[in-house]
């Protein structure tokens, strides 16, 4: 067994060794990336901005790997970093250009989850999608990290410095709109008879 | 005098129930009203089909290629090895491109595995192994870690090469034995190992079908059983378990580390 992969510090406590060489991707950062790119699609509703937020984290975080508490679920913290940055952009956004903030309209049209659509071989995950982008962002959020991520409530209040109330409101209109889309067929179906 | 009747559910312990985060005092009364209320019981079981639903619909996201760029931001920035890293990450990235289908397979389910004829990937393998015999209290080995030696020769023979079970004494695991499980391809050994609290990991090792090439460690959770799992050297490794993250990321830094120091040993 060759005595790679390593473990680059990450650790604020522990200081830089001769093996954690510059210049190598970080083995659990690198691990972090498939969900954070995921939390990005679902937060901008677009692949290109999604991974410039992704990146954008990526570089923030070790900017501030000093406040990550070792030990402390890391892909919790990446979530955290990453909600403040599109927080943080989508006020500069705002700023630069008042009259137009689609993100911040809950139900953006413009919203789409770049799945490949090839990788949904069930109609009614298309469906889904779909509805999913009809939620307004917080509830998006919120549905991901509880339904799909598993975090904890109380983990998801961190992560978006809100109450744990505000977390349980929030999914609990997100999963009752959704159950209201996905019933809606029918629904139209009588309409047009 | 009439008995009180039952308090209403709610709603954030209906959620919480579905999340799997109802705290543990509260479940039995929670699954007492799911019994008897038909109404709770099809809105409990709608919830848990939409959270299947947006997990098979978000995860082929996660079976994406990593792009180069991302690879570069989750380097360590210094503006001296900048030279280094020109060159290091286009290979790293090429090496990532081949082993998201290796290592992130199981994310992508239906649209990686099925394809290259795979039922489920390691990981998934390993945390449903886990599942299965971690859960059973009298029978979870085959053979007894009093049989170590007996164990590891068996394994050994079974495996075609050289396997051990590492000592986790020191964080706290003893040796509970181990067995032989069916994998894809190749068979998988299984070392269960247990705390003082009769809490139970397992380490599963096997050969990995050639041309997987090695992945960094990766961390994946299934039906609430947390997996770190690596490939070196053509070999897949596997420790799961029922603990949290860091514990677990703890112990596997510790196998690795034994395994790698056998490895060295036996290199000497």
């Amino acid at each position: 067994m060759r005595v790679s992969p390593r473990w680059p510090s990450f650790d604020p406590v522990t200081p830089h060794t001769a093996s954690d060489a510059p210049g190598l991707p970080h083995p659990e950062l690198v691990a972090a990336i498939p969900r954070l790119r995921r939390y990005a699609r679902v937060l901008t509703g677009d692949a290109t901005r999604s991974d410039d937020l992704v990146q954008d984290t990526l570089a923030r975080a070790w900017e501030k790997r000093r406040l990550w508490r070792s030990g402390s679920d890391l892909r919790a913290w990446l979530f955290t970093i990453m909600h403040n940055v599109h927080v943080n952009q989508l006020a500069l956004a705002r700023r630069d250009a008042a009259n137009v903030s689609i993100d911040a309209d809950p139900g953006n049209p413009a919203w789409q989850l770049p799945v490949r659509s090839e990788a949904l071989d069930r109609l009614e995950l298309l469906e889904l999608v779909e509805h999913i982008g009809r939620l307004s962002p917080d509830q998006r959020e919120v549905l991901l990290l509880a339904a799909v991520e598993e975090l904890r409530y109380d983990e998801i209040a961190g992560v978006l410095s809100v109450p744990i109330g505000t977390v349980m409101s929030r999914l609990s209109r997100a999963r009752g709109k959704l159950r209201q889309m996905l019933a809606e067929p029918a629904a139209a179906l009588r309409v047009v008879k | 005098m009439s008995a009180p009747a039952p308090s209403p559910i709610p709603d954030a312990d209906v959620h919480a129930y579905v999340d799997g985060q109802l705290a543990s005092a509260r479940v039995a009364a929670f699954e007492a009203a799911l019994a008897s209320d038909a109404e709770l019981a099809a809105r409990v079981a709608g919830m848990r089909a939409l959270n299947a639903a947006l997990r098979d619909a978000l995860d082929p996201v996660l079976a994406e290629p990593i792009p180069a760029r991302l690879l570069a931001a989750a380097s360590a920035p210094d503006r001296h090895a900048a030279g280094v890293r020109r060159w290091i990450v286009p290979a790293f990235a090429a090496a990532a491109t081949l082993l998201v289908g290796v290592g992130l397979g199981w994310f992508g389910r239906d649209a990686l595995i099925e394809h290259s004829g795979t039922p489920t990937t390691f990981a998934r393998q390993a945390a449903f192994a886990h599942a299965l015999y971690a859960a059973d209290v009298n029978r979870p080995v085959e053979v007894w870690a009093n049989e170590e030696k007996r164990l590891v020769t068996w394994l050994t023979k079974r495996l075609g090469f050289a396997v051990h079970a590492p000592d986790l004494n020191g964080v706290g695991y003893a040796l509970v034995g181990g067995r032989l499980v069916a994998g894809n391809e190749q068979p998988t050994a299984l070392f269960m190992y247990e705390n003082a609290d009769k809490q139970r990991l397992s380490l599963q090792v096997r050969r990995q079908p050639s041309g997987t090439g090695e992945t960094a460690f990766r961390y994946a959770v299934e039906n609430g059983v947390g997996v770190f799992y690596w490939i070196d050297d053509a070999c897949g490794y596997a420790i799961s378990g029922s603990v949290d993250r860091a514990q677990l990321l703890r112990i596997s830094q510790v196998v690795y580390g034994q395994l790698a120091a056998a490895e060295a040993a036996v290199a000497k």
